[in-house]
């Protein structure tokens, strides 16, 4: 039902893109922090957005976020999202806390690179011209970051694709959740350059 | 999300959680016990069917009138109370939701005849709002902070 817009083989495209983005994404975060990184396997899903926002977890746990929109080619969110206690573990290998200005720039740049990488295999696989624009940083509850992120986004259509990635710090038990969210043309533009348009 | 309740059992707390950009709004009646809470997403359905009862600020407002009425409450004798509608991020253009939801409520509210006797709205904070039952007592939490009571 919530899939209705995007076929299977559509998603599974999608979802392989994404594949590759967070691979890349994992790969800079690793050279960042010289640690391992494991990497689930992203999924892509169509979802309604209270569905979108009940699945990324308790709405009222503290979270770090970090929004970094992309524009270009295709016109997209990127939301890295941090759980409090693995952003202090974060900052600690950089030499940081989150308590400071320091940690905080320290989180909307890593932010930055894993967006830049993602965003960067994702425009070689395409051939498409993607910007970033600079990473913001907040720290709050995450119901409200993800609803805040996901109904800038439905103001334009009911569905929010969200393509979901994990990655987990080899040793220090982390998982940081990156989703991005195209706009509904963004998904068009991607689709019909990999082939599977309408 | 986009869901609403009313109540008039003593016992029950009804809950908005993280709300950001979201407006959490409560209605109290000034004497009885009807309370109800709406958990609002976008300012307005701009033709889109409404999935979801309290999704758009235009439709949540009357709905959630109407669903007070069973237990005794009319709009006359309602207060209403505002939490959430924060700008979580300054990014991309038109995307103070917060503040278009806020004041797209605040509308539905003039119309429908109802005050807005307390509010917690704006800046950048996300926040929980919970309404007792038993008291009609509102109140609201920023993210990693106390329990403020609003009414």
């Amino acid at each position: 039902m919530a899939n209705a817009r995007y076929t299977d083989l559509q998603l599974d495209a999608l979802r392989e893109l994404a594949n590759i983005g967070s691979g890349t994404a994992g790969t800079a975060l690793s050279s960042l922090l010289g640690c391992a990184i494991d990497l689930a396997v992203p999924s892509a899903s169509a979802l309604e957005l209270a569905d979108a926002v009940e699945a990324a977890g308790d709405p009222a746990d503290l979270v770090w976020g970090v929004v970094v929109p992309v524009s270009g080619h295709v016109d997209a969110t990127a939301l890295l999202v941090i759980p409090d206690a693995d952003a202090t573990t974060i900052c600690a290998m950089l030499g940081a806390d989150t308590d400071t200005e320091t940690g905080r720039s320290a989180l909307g740049e890593i932010g930055n690179i894993m967006v830049g990488a993602y965003v960067g295999a994702l425009a070689t696989m395409t051939g498409f011209e993607l910007d970033l624009r600079p990473p913001q940083t907040t720290h709050d509850m995450l119901g409200a970051v993800v609803s805040s992120v996901l109904a800038a986004h439905s103001d334009e259509q009911e569905l929010a694709l969200v393509l979901d990635s994990e990655l987990e710090l080899e040793g220090e038990a982390c998982t940081l959740s990156f989703m991005l969210l195209p706009t509904p043309a963004g998904v068009a533009e991607l689709l019909h350059r990999i082939g599977l348009g309408d | 999300m986009g869901e609403l309740a009313a109540s008039a059992s003593a016992g029950d707390v009804l809950v908005c959680v993280g709300l950001g950009s979201c407006i959490g709004l409560a209605l109290v009646s000034r004497r009885g016990s009807a309370c109800g809470l709406a958990h609002i997403v976008l300012p307005d359905a701009a033709g889109r069917p409404a999935d979801r009862p309290a999704k758009f600020a235009e439709q949540a407002v009357p709905a959630l009138i109407a669903a007070l009425g069973p237990h005794g409450a009319r709009a006359g004798g309602l207060d209403a109370i505002l939490v959430g509608g924060a700008q979580m991020f300054t990014t991309s253009t038109g995307m103070d939701i917060g503040a278009r939801n806020e004041a797209a409520v605040r509308a539905a509210l003039g119309l429908a005849g109802i005050p807005v006797t307390a509010s917690a709205t704006a800046g950048s904070v996300g926040r929980t709002v919970r309404v007792h039952v038993a008291t009609g007592n509102v109140t609201v939490r920023d993210a990693g902070a106390k329990e403020v009571g609003l009414r």
